[in-house]
Order: C-alpha cells, then sequence, then structure tokens
C-alpha cells in the first residue's frame, strides 16, 4: 500500500515534472503555424449547416444557416453566416471581417428594416444564436489570437496527437486558455477543452467526420459542444461543402449584406 | 394600381413556385390591440391581421424580388392596406447594380428617429416603427467603390403617409383630408437622392443629399375645426450620418440640414440625432446584455412633435434559445412638459412562431401639445407571427 501510494506519486511527480521541462511555446506556436498554413489556398468556401441545439434534458431544437468564408491575404478571413430559419431571423445575416491583431469589423443585416448596423465586436463571450457556441467559437482562428504552449504527445481516438495550449491574446475572451488536441499527420483539431476565466473546465468541443477536399482542406462535418457547467449540448452538422465559388471579395462587403438570400 | 398588379403577381409567384423555383416564404400575423384611456366615440381595442409574402428568383446574373403586405382591420380603414413595400427588377450593368421597381431602404445609424432616412414614406398607419414603410416607386443604381458605397435614386411619384381614421389610434381625433402639396406636379413629381458610405477603422460615415417632397406632411386643422389638412413641402438637405464603434460603446450622429418650401414660406432648418449607446456583455455573470441607450434629438422643422426630446432607453438581450429581448425607451420634452414611453419584448414560441407584446404611452401638460393631442392614444398591443 505504501509502495503503491510513493509509487504514484513519484509517477504524478515526474509527469509534472515532464510536462513544465517540455512545456514549450515554441514549439506550441510551430504547431499552430504548420495547422494555418495547411490550410492556406482554399481561396473561399460555403457551407449549410444545421444546428442542433440540446438542453440538460435532451430536448432540442433546430437551426439552419448557410456559411460563406472568404480567405484574406494580409489580414484575417472574411465570413458571412445566413439564417434560414426559424422563421422569425430568416433572412438576418452576420458579417465579419477578422482582424489578426485588432478587434475584428462585424455588421448585422436585419431584414425587417433593411438596416446594415454594425455591431461591437468585444461581444466574444456571448452564445451565438443561444447555442453553446461563442462568437469567438465561430470566429476565424487566426494564429495571432492566441499564445501557445505545446504540453504533451497523447494519443486520442487511435490517433497520434499534440496537446497544445492556446491562451488568447485578447482579455475579452470568454476564455483562461483552451487545450487543443490536433492529430500530428494532418494538423486537424480533434477536440479543444475550454476553461472559463476562473480556469474551471467549461466546455468541450469535438471535431468528427473529417473529410478532404480538393486533395489538401479538411473540413469536419460535425461539431459537439457540451457545456459541462450547464449540462447543455449544441451540434453543428455541415453538409454541401463547396470550394472556389466564384465568390470575390466584393460579396463580403458590408454592402453586400442587403442582397443576401 | 401598380400595387394591386403587384399583388396579383405575388399571387402567380405564390402558384408558380413549384413550377420556376422561385423561392416564396411568409409571415401570416394577428393582433390585437387594447386602448386603456380610449375617449368617447373611439375604439376601445382593435383587431387585425396582416400577410406579408416574400418571394425572389434569381436567373442569370439577375434576381426579381417581391414583398408584399395584405392587411385587414376590424374597424381601422386606415390600417387597411395591400402594399407592394418591394417588388423590383435587379440588373448588373456597366459595373452598377439596377434597381427598378418599388423598394425599400434604410438610412441612418440611431435608435430612437432617423432624420436622413428619405427614401421611403412611413405606413404610420400601421404602427409598426421603423419597419412599417411604403416601396418607393423607383429606379436606383448602386456601386461598390474604392472610397465606399455609392447609391443614385430617382423616385418617379409620391406616396402619402398613411393615416388611422379619426375614432382609430392614434389619431387626432378628426379626419384627414386631401393632400395639398408646395409642388406644382403634386405626387407625380420626381425626387433625386444619392448616398455615399464607407468604413474606417471603428468609424462608418456616409454622407446623402435629397431634392424632392418631404416625407412629412405639415399638419393644420382647417377653418371649421373639422379636418386635418396635409401639406406637404419641397425639401432640399443634406445628410451626414457616423457611428463610432468602441469595444462597448458605440457613438450615434445623424445630421439634416436644408430648406424647406411650403404654404408658409421657404425656410431653413436644421435636424440632428446625437447618441451613445453603451452594452453590458454578460452582465451579472450572466448570459444576458444589457444596453443603456441615450439620445438627444433636435428637429426645428414645422412638422416634428418637439424641438428638442432627451431620449433615454434600456435593452434587455437574454440571448437564450427563444431570442427573448426588451426594450424599453422614454421621449422628454422639457420645454413643453410632454413625454412618450414604449416598451417592447418579443420572443419565440417555436421554430414557425413568435409573439410580441408592446405598449405606448403618451403624456403631456397641455393638450394643444402634439403628445397631448394624443391623450387618448395610449396602447397595448399583443401580436403572434407564424411564419412559412
Amino acid at each position: 500500500m505504501k509502495l503503491a501510494t510513493v509509487t504514484t506519486f513519484v509517477t504524478i511527480a515526474s509527469a509534472v515534472m515532464t510536462t513544465a521541462a517540455i512545456a514549450s511555446p515554441e514549439k506550441g506556436l510551430e504547431i499552430a503555424i504548420e495547422a494555418d498554413s495547411r490550410d492556406k489556398g482554399f481561396g473561399n468556401s460555403t457551407a449549410q449547416i444545421k444546428m442542433i441545439l440540446m438542453d440538460k434534458y435532451g430536448q432540442s431544437t433546430e437551426r439552419a444557416i448557410r456559411n460563406r468564408t472568404f480567405e484574406g491575404d494580409n489580414e484575417g478571413d472574411k465570413s458571412l453566416v445566413i439564417f434560414d430559419s426559424p422563421g422569425d431571423v430568416r433572412g438576418t445575416a452576420f458579417l465579419s471581417h477578422t482582424k489578426k491583431a485588432d478587434s475584428d469589423d462585424q455588421w448585422l443585416y436585419l431584414p425587417a428594416l433593411k438596416r446594415v448596423k454594425r455591431i461591437a465586436s468585444s461581444n466574444k463571450a456571448g452564445p451565438f444564436m443561444g447555442s453553446e457556441f461563442s462568437y469567438e467559437d465561430i470566429a476565424s482562428q487566426e494564429v495571432e489570437k492566441y499564445t501557445y504552449k505545446y504540453l504533451r504527445d497523447e494519443e486520442l481516438n487511435g490517433l497520434d496527437c499534440f496537446v497544445v495550449e492556446y491562451d488568447p491574446v485578447d482579455r475579452k475572451s470568454g476564455y483562461k486558455r483552451q487545450i487543443v488536441w490536433m492529430d500530428k499527420s494532418e494538423y486537424r483539431v480533434h477536440k479543444i477543452d475550454f476553461y472559463d476565466r476562473k480556469d474551471a473546465l467549461l466546455k468541450t468541443l469535438t471535431y468528427e467526420d473529417y473529410n478532404q477536399y480538393q486533395d489538401k482542406f479538411w473540413r469536419s462535418n460535425r461539431l459537439v459542444m457540451i457545456n459541462h457547467q450547464t449540462g447543455k449540448k449544441t451540434e453543428l452538422v455541415f453538409t454541401d461543402w463547396k470550394f472556389q465559388t466564384g465568390m470575390t471579395e466584393r460579396d463580403f462587403e458590408k454592402s453586400a449584406l442587403k442582397r443576401t438570400r | 394600381m401598380i400595387t394591386y398588379y403587384a399583388c396579383c403577381f405575388a399571387v402567380v409567384l405564390l402558384l408558380t413556385q413549384p413550377a420556376f423555383g422561385v423561392k416564396v416564404n411568409g409571415k401570416l400575423s394577428s393582433r390585437l390591440d387594447f386602448y386603456p384611456d380610449n375617449a368617447d366615440g373611439t375604439a376601445s381595442e382593435g383587431r387585425s391581421g396582416e400577410v406579408k409574402i416574400d418571394a425572389f428568383h434569381d436567373f442569370e446574373k439577375n434576381r426579381i424580388v417581391g414583398e408584399f403586405i395584405f392587411r385587414g382591420d376590424e374597424k381601422d380603414n386606415g390600417r387597411r392596406i395591400t402594399e407592394a413595400r418591394q417588388a423590383y427588377f435587379r440588373s448588373p450593368f456597366a459595373g452598377f447594380d439596377f434597381f427598378v421597381g418599388n423598394r425599400q431602404e434604410f438610412w441612418g445609424k440611431a435608435e430612437s428617429k432617423n432624420v436622413v432616412d428619405v427614401i421611403n414614406q412611413s405606413d404610420a398607419a400601421a404602427n409598426e416603427g421603423k419597419s412599417g414603410k411604403l416601396g418607393a416607386p423607383s429606379i436606383s443604381a448602386e456601386r461598390y467603390l474604392d472610397i465606399g458605397d455609392l447609391q443614385l435614386w430617382y423616385i418617379s411619384s409620391f406616396r402619402e403617409k398613411t393615416f388611422n381614421d379619426s375614432d382609430a389610434h392614434p389619431s387626432s381625433g378628426v379626419p384627414v383630408s386631401s393632400a395639398q402639396y408646395a409642388r406644382k406636379e403634386g405626387k407625380y413629381a420626381d425626387d433625386f437622392a444619392a448616398r455615399l458610405s464607407s468604413f474606417a477603422g471603428d468609424w462608418d460615415l456616409a454622407g446623402s443629399v435629397f431634392y424632392g417632397t418631404a416625407r412629412d406632411p405639415i399638419l393644420s386643422v382647417n377653418s371649421n375645426g373639422r379636418a386635418l389638412n396635409p401639406h406637404y413641402a419641397l425639401q432640399k438637405s443634406i445628410g451626414f450620418e457616423a457611428q463610432y464603434t468602441g469595444n462597448v460603446t458605440l457613438l450615434k450622429w445623424e445630421s439634416l440640414h436644408g430648406t424647406q418650401s411650403s404654404l408658409i414660406g421657404a425656410h431653413d432648418f436644421a435636424a440632428a440625432v446625437a447618441g451613445i449607446e453603451y452594452t453590458y456583455y454578460g452582465a451579472f455573470e450572466t448570459i444576458w446584455d444589457i444596453g443603456l441607450i441615450g439620445e438627444i434629438q433636435h428637429d426645428d422643422r414645422p412638422q416634428a412633435a418637439a424641438n428638442q426630446f432627451c431620449v433615454a432607453g434600456l435593452r434587455l438581450v437574454f440571448n437564450d434559445i427563444a431570442d427573448s429581448n426588451f426594450l424599453f425607451l422614454a421621449s422628454v420634452d422639457r420645454k413643453t412638459d410632454q413625454s412618450f414611453v414604449s416598451l417592447e419584448a418579443s420572443r419565440r414560441i417555436n421554430d414557425v412562431t413568435s409573439v410580441k407584446l408592446t405598449s405606448q404611452f403618451y403624456n403631456a401638460r397641455t393638450t394643444t401639445s402634439a403628445f397631448g393631442q394624443l391623450s387618448d392614444d395610449d396602447a397595448i398591443t399583443f401580436t403572434l407571427n407564424i411564419f412559412f
């Protein structure tokens, strides 16, 4: 019994020391840059999304949205989200110009008023459409928005993964840190643990059903976000991915919001 | 007549939807109004229903858009309408997008009043706030330039503001007579407008010009006191809009300067709204957002209810699955001691149903002030919307 306790202690202590010894910011950044570079060149893409919101009792409701993304050159990506259901928000559109260093520029189109409204982008931690995804979860993930610490290697679902800590640079982020599992072969994210500002585990996001497009770009068709503190869950089911659709940067300007349907 | 044909077109769209891939959806609204302070001889309650049909069809690079309103009211003729709020053909040509037909457009930045929003006439009898507009019969062109978005407008005929019946609400209590115009062409006079809008960093800016018939009429009681005469002035104006978007604070500005020529002569005018909106995101360690709104309105046109209003507001967004939200706005004119309070709450019941509760309360020390004439028009309204 005593030996077992000591052995356990030594194992834990050596694990902690090993983790401390290899928690490397440089390697963490290298992994993030490599993951980013592997997705470069997709140009633009579109997808249909079914959002399934479930409460802790298992009751669910669905949303239908469309996503359009335009890859940025010097700045971050531009994305347009169009709501198809429920009926009261049908036609509402959300445009985001992601910035690598500054706050993102964001506009909302309200179809009943035909009004394009610039909105403050500091609402990062707020829920997106009442879901367990926050605005910062759905925003384009730019390398500059985090600092990194490589923590360890670990197997996840039979895949050899890097485990990297992402620390948000923006103090308005709802998270103190994120722990990201990324496979070593293709640099695809498979799981993220989100820790709130009090460093308590808040949510876990898992990525399932990856498919490769244009022999290069991997996209997950099912994202599941579980909120450990509320018991609620949101699934995003992606279908009909299309790349190089002929969209131009003009389709992501503020004036284009009025033309979305 | 145009509206009649447009609405026939809407029915055709509905019927042909499966055959030609026309995308159609709509909204069915049922509304109950209660008027707790109604004067003798005026309605104590009202019931109305509205069908709104949205349709569009893309072919090659062109698009046809229709947005049609059919509204019936149990008693109030003024609220009844068959309207093509939008019915236009859009086509790209020479770097511009051209639009021909009825269009609805919004200009402005402020929350409580938009003095630069000059394109459409208000469907005031609908009492639906900023979304209650009449389509502008027009030819317009839009182009995205390096310096911003350019809009050019030619509006071919004038739409008169809608008014509720004299025994309905809100109403001044006397019937509205036929409109008179400062321009000799009357409702067939042409209007012209242009706007350039852009953004740079945290700033959204826009400038606009307008030459045409003023949207709000000057109202005067006729000699026997039994009718209101609406008189529409000629307006030449320049508008300016700005919004600064900070982390949690929005600063807003709208101004309109120009001249109005009417029965009472030609007068320079200025109208402006300056405002601030501060939002506590995730207030009280919840997922709620609480917005505080403060605006000052100035308007020295004879159509304005007062020269100056101070507006304070509170917006609650619950960020829940039902999209529950609440808005309170209070407008106070200290000079003539009159005020207006509005409350609005809405939430979704399920994917195809939502409910909205609104209330409006007028308060005035004198019966001669604008809100004094609306003293029996306090209203509580319940609306059920079904989407299809």
